[in-house]
């Protein structure tokens, strides 16, 4: 079975992986080299600003020398990195040596962004009596909504109560690694899915939009511009209606996508459409790490291994499904324990006890996220304790010998497997033996000398 | 973990709906899903079970309000409420706590729990609107139905001992009528009535619910409406049959719950008991409201308080008797407790010493004057056979008097049939049952309900644990490994006998074992004490570790000595006990158990045991919440991995779990460092254990039995199922030669392992003596 790790990237990742034709294209677009600075690690921040004037390549010596000792590792990291995005250009020369300068196309946007400042292709629309902009709180329920549904679709649970727009074409590309197809038990979560449904939502975004742009040439659209657009996008501000006839064709389609996925607010005027960013579009740009949005926990974890979730979300009752049994819903709370059996059930999906400890932590009701530690101790100790059992059997690929000929010849097979250190166990009474299937072609042969 | 913490309460509304009339049209859907939660169709199915109440409609200021309930009789409640501690008292007067840890608890709507609240003077309507103001949902249909159908015909009647007679009383001519209409009833009655008024009733008056009720939650208009003198009317029953027609008016059945009350104050035909409390006998605040749930309209309820061990238990019921100022018979469950029964009275009340007196097999005391104190066990009392002359005219007389209290120690491990006979031996106006844990392996707890009366008060542990009023207790599960050659034995067919033995002797628990007494009699100079059900695994750990042990053939006096040595000793830190110590053995020095082996999966016990370590040492505000010290006593649980105990250990400590308390799970134990200075490092010595163990009679190596052993009964049935050589019956005989001699030797047959305890129980002795 082929391993899909399922790890939230980095936007910047994506990036790193497209052409240079298309990373040099990138960097037409001022927000993106913004962005792209934004996404570096602070040494590399450091190397691009001190290199932003200097027009002429400078040596790897040099840039080695402004580190100390203990610092080489994260200078090479950052180095790597900025030639990845073909930020640094590398040239060797026989009598230099390796030196490095800014990418042109990049140096020059950003020098005029920092004198200039960013202006973006729209502006806000002025907001009069035609436009009645929501909140932003209501923004924000609205975009955890869409994405709840979108995510309730996606895991094939039929409870959502509407279906977002997403064809099923492109539901089927995001299914793909989470949902495993069989014809007749229905799609079912993979190992992969599991672990999905148990991360973040901002990581749970970074995968789809992942998958998203992976699939753009397919739907004929050029990846490149796509994350262009994402990049940019990023740089809305949040809750301004922005003019929907500022964009192109493509750009205009791909906004209804992202309306269902809830990272905009599609809203339509008398004369004029507009979009309006969430909070879920903005933060794209953001690194995983410093995204510091964190929601409201709902989970109280009680000692006698009894969950109970304030929640009204049929997603989360389905995520909790996971790894609990769930006992009784209530308007706004739901019961539930954590068995043997449920964490088992869980393990079986691939889940770990690693995942499951962080998901509690991170969902922890703010009563009991004060708490130290905030889910009670003897439960963390148990669900590991389970899942160490499962692991205390090692499978070993081997090979069954019996019915020898002789003592002697069955002696001598042992001391052959024991000599190859492939004797797993015997049985001299009754001339039986196992071994290691590393050595069973070795051992074939020993005892086909042995017969003659 | 996390399983049957439901199940009882539930089976009961299955039990009393399927049979009663009144409740057929609340019998919907629900209740049937509500059954599903027995114990043990509870594997397995995961999708059947989740009930899906999220249709009710949340009030708008559902915030504020702490709990929900469910149609199905399951109520949550939220600790963090600022109404919690209103609703905690309520909801503990209605229903049935299924378990209480920090932030959310659990309740069960039960017939029973209803029966309790209107017993205790909660009416229906009080009932419904009360639980209306706290719900943060509306109330659901099924529920309030299920109130009404269970409250309807409750507290009606009542059962009232006059003169020596028993009559049933109530408002209501045409509910008597009813109850008459039955033939079990109208058979007890006395036909013989001395006079005729127009039903054929006896009528009198009586003075009315005079009870403040749950505080605020009543409005006074209600109150003055109970306040009024009823006319009521009686006709008396036979007191042979008193014990079936109570059965009979249970809710399972006709459904007029019958309430037990004693109008002490108007008792002029029994003498009076000079009897006060001292000024030092000061209750705290939970056994001040237990006995206001006793005695809250002036007149004495029978009934049941649940309190954890060593939270003053004794008090309450001494504060009861002092109360009521009648002669009191206390039963309690062994010879050791009687003596501080005894002591406790003196101890607390002004009682003169000669109007207390103890009637057990060694001391035959009466009380002089016509009113005092009896202390003696279940089993002086239900004794069947033939007495000497000076127990039979004690029991004599025990008959012809009319108790004031009968006041019974432990209810939770007399075997219902025993309480039936006490209480068909003794007349009482009034029964106070005490006990820690109202679980019972055989889920009997029932019978208690019509036998004593319903629960009055439980007290919330992890609430005492806060107030500092019982010790904090930290509870542990050791790991111990088998070692290799000892699970080998272990896994053995031909062993199936000394399974218990090899996993209660597993050299590496028993490193363990050494390990933790000299942590704590070393570093922390703590008292400890060491339990084993497996009387081989005690003579061995305890000859082994040169300590002194109790058993069930340790004399009385042997007992007492070891018990004063202990308490007082520098020397003696440690003590082995048999399952002897799991109830009424006092010994508060004790802040350490260990235990090594146990019985199968009794919850019972395990809660039991740590109420031994349960009375709160040191001083007040170091217990308290964020006192000094987090943890005051510690409970170890030894068990060896992949063994049957690591099941029971599981099941045994779902009581506790669902008290509040958690285990934590150690598996470092020894600490690999220890090597050659705990006992058996080396192989050799490991396996000549492991030779003695196997070269142990099977009779030597199996569990205690006690006679008041019930969790023995009920747990059997599982031990039988596995091994068919035990179920063949073909060593029957044998064990019946060693029956006849046990009352002489009872030393020698506490070693035997019963093949068949129900063979050799009280109840069933004379078939086979």
């Amino acid at each position: 079975m082929p391993q899909v790790k399922i790890i939230a990237k980095n936007f910047m990742d994506m990036v790193a992986s497209l052409t240079a034709i298309k990373l040099d294209k990138l960097y037409n677009n001022v927000f993106i080299c913004e962005a792209i600075l934004r996404s570096l690690p602070p040494l590399a921040k450091k190397y691009v600003l001190q290199l932003l004037y200097t027009d002429v390549p400078v040596p790897a010596t040099m840039l080695e020398e402004w580190v100390l000792a203990d610092g080489v590792s994260k200078h090479r990291a950052a180095i790597d990195r900025m030639i990845q995005l073909r930020i640094f250009m590398e040239t060797t020369d026989r009598k230099k040596g390796t030196s490095y300068s800014l990418n042109p196309t990049f140096q020059k946007n950003l020098q005029k962004h920092i004198i200039s400042g960013g202006v973006l292709p729209r502006e806000p629309m002025n907001s009069n009596n035609a436009i009645k902009l929501p909140s932003l709180q209501e923004l924000e329920t609205y975009a955890l909504q869409q994405w709840e549904c979108f995510l309730l679709q996606l895991i094939n649970s039929g409870q959502g109560e509407k279906l977002t727009g997403i064809s099923s074409s492109m539901m089927k590309i995001f299914q793909r690694g989470l949902l495993s197809q069989r014809d007749r038990d229905g799609p079912r979560l993979t190992e992969s899915g599991f672990q999905f449904l148990l991360m973040d939502t901002n990581a749970q975004l970074w995968y789809i939009i992942r998958e998203y742009i992976s699939n753009a040439e397919e739907r004929d659209v050029d990846p490149a511009e796509l994350i262009s657009f994402l990049l940019e996008l990023s740089f809305h501000v949040t809750g301004e209606a922005y003019n929907l006839n500022t964009l192109t064709e493509v750009q205009r389609n791909t906004l209804k996508d992202l309306a269902d996925l809830g990272l905009v607010k599609l809203q339509q005027g008398r004369k004029d459409s507009w979009f309006i960013p969430t909070k879920l579009a903005t933060n794209l740009s953001v690194s995983l790490a410093d995204s510091s949005i964190r929601k409201e926990g709902y989970v109280m974890m009680e000692t006698n291994f009894r969950m109970y979730a304030y929640s009204t979300s049929k997603l989360q009752c389905e995520i909790l499904r996971l790894f609990a049994r769930i006992e009784y819903q209530l308007p706004n709370l739901i019961a539930c324990a954590i068995t043997k059996e449920s964490l088992y059930n869980a393990f079986d999906n691939g889940i770990t006890s690693d995942q499951i400890i962080t998901f509690l932590q991170q969902n922890s009701h703010p009563r009991c996220a004060d708490r130290v530690p905030s889910i009670p101790e003897n439960v963390t100790d148990q669900i590991r304790l389970w899942e160490s059992d499962l692991k205390r059997i090692e499978m070993t690929q081997a090979h069954f010998y019996d019915e020898f000929p002789s003592k002697d010849v069955f002696e001598a097979a042992c001391d052959f497997a024991r000599e190859w250190r492939g004797l797993l166990w015997e049985d001299s009474k009754r001339m039986r033996l196992v071994v290691k299937s590393e050595v069973h072609n070795k051992m074939r042969e020993f005892l086909h000398t042995q017969s003659k | 973990m996390g399983h049957g913490e439901r199940g009882r309460s539930s089976k009961k509304m299955k039990y009393s709906g399927k049979d009663d009339q009144k409740m057929k049209n609340i019998q919907n859907e629900e209740y049937y899903l509500g059954d599903d939660a027995d114990e043990d169709s509870r594997d397995g199915e995961g999708e059947k079970k989740d009930r899906d109440y999220s249709e009710l409609e949340l009030k708008p200021d559902h915030v504020n309000r702490p709990l929900w309930a469910c149609a199905d009789g399951r109520i949550f409640l939220e600790t963090f409420s600022p109404l919690y501690k209103q609703a905690y008292d309520f909801l503990i007067a209605i229903a049935e706590p299924v378990c209480r840890p920090e932030s959310m608890h659990e309740y069960n709507l039960t017939p029973h729990s209803l029966y309790a609240a209107v017993s205790v003077g909660l009416e229906t309507e009080t009932i419904i609107s009360v639980l209306n103001k706290l719900s943060k949902t509306k109330l659901p249909k099924e529920m309030i139905d299920f109130i009404y159908a269970s409250t309807a015909n409750y507290g009606k009647v009542k059962l009232v001992l006059k003169k020596n007679r028993y009559f049933i009383e109530s408002p209501f001519p045409e509910v008597l009528k009813t109850l008459l209409s039955d033939g079990v009833i109208s058979r007890a009655r006395f036909s013989s009535e001395p006079y005729y008024g127009g039903d054929g009733f006896t009528v009198g008056k009586t003075s009315g619910e005079l009870e403040a009720g749950p505080g605020e939650l009543l409005n006074e208009a209600e109150l003055a409406a109970a306040a009024e003198e009823k006319e009521t009317h009686s006709f008396e029953i036979d007191p042979a049959q008193v014990e079936n027609v109570k059965q009979r008016c249970l809710p399972s059945e006709l459904n007029y719950p019958m309430l037990e009350e004693y109008d002490f104050r108007n008792d002029n035909v029994n003498p009076d008991l000079d009897i006060e409390l001292k000024p030092h006998a000061q209750p705290r605040p939970y056994q001040e409201k237990s006995l206001s749930k006793m005695f809250g309209n002036g007149r004495a309820r029978s009934g049941i308080i649940v309190l954890p061990c060593g939270a003053g238990k004794s008090l309450v019921g001494v504060s009861a008797a002092a109360r009521i100022k009648k002669s009191v018979l206390c039963l309690a469950t062994n010879a050791v407790s009687v003596d501080q029964w005894a002591f406790q009275f003196k101890l607390w009340s002004t009682i003169r010493d000669d109007q207390i007196c103890r009637f057990t097999s060694d001391s035959k005391e009466k009380f002089r004057g016509n009113a005092g104190v009896v202390v003696t066990t279940y089993n002086m009392v239900a004794f069947g056979g033939k007495r000497s002359e000076d127990s039979q005219m004690i029991i004599e007389d025990m008959r012809n008097r009319e108790w004031g209290l009968l006041l019974m120690d432990e209810v939770h491990v007399v075997p219902a049939n025993m309480f039936r006979k006490v209480i068909s031996i003794t007349k009482s106006h009034c029964k106070l049952g005490l006990t820690a844990t109202l679980v019972r392996e055989d889920e009997r707890i029932t019978d208690l309900n019509f036998l004593i009366g319903p629960k009055l008060y439980e007290a919330n542990w992890l609430d005492l644990v806060k107030g500092g009023f019982i010790a904090n207790v930290q509870c542990a599960e050791v790991w111990c490994p088998m070692t290799k050659e000892f699970f080998a034995e272990y896994l053995k067919k031909e062993n199936s006998k000394k399974k218990q033995a090899l996993y209660v002797m597993n050299p590496n628990k028993f490193r363990a074992c050494e390990f933790l007494i000299r942590f704590h009699e070393q570093q922390r100079g703590d008292k400890i004490i060491v339990f084993a059900d497996n009387l081989f695994a005690l003579t061995e750990y305890a000859m082994k570790l040169r300590k002194p042990m109790i058993y069930g053939a340790t004399s009385h006096i042997e007992r007492t000595k070891i018990l004063e040595a202990f308490k007082t000793s520098k020397d003696l830190n440690t003590v082995f006990l048999s399952k002897v110590g799991d109830n009424s053995i006092d010994i508060p020095e004790a802040n350490v158990i260990i235990q090594i082996s146990s019985h199968a999966g009794s919850r019972r016990q395990e809660a039991q045991r740590l109420g031994r370590i349960l009375r709160a040492k040191g001083k007040l505000e170091d217990r308290m919440a964020g006192g000094k010290e987090e943890y005051n006593a510690f409970f170890y649980s030894l068990v060896s991995t992949d063994t049957q105990e690591m099941y029971y250990s599981t099941k045994r400590q779902q009581f506790l779990i669902d008290q509040g308390y958690s285990f934590k799970v150690i598996t470092s134990l020894p600490p690999p460092d220890a090597g050659a200075s705990l006992s058996y490092h080396s192989q050799e010595e490991q396996l000549s254990l492991l030779a003695k163990v196997l070269n142990a009679g099977d009779d030597l190596v199996g569990l205690e039995q006690l006679e008041e052993d019930t969790d023995g009964m009920a747990l059997q049935k599982e031990r039988r199922n596995r091994s068919l050589s035990e179920m063949s019956g073909a060593k029957g005989m044998v064990y019946m030669e060693y029956n006849s001699g046990r009352h002489k030797s009872s030393g020698q047959q506490q070693f035997k392992k019963p093949k068949d305890p129900t063979k050799r129980h009280q109840l069933f002795k004379k078939r086979f003596v």
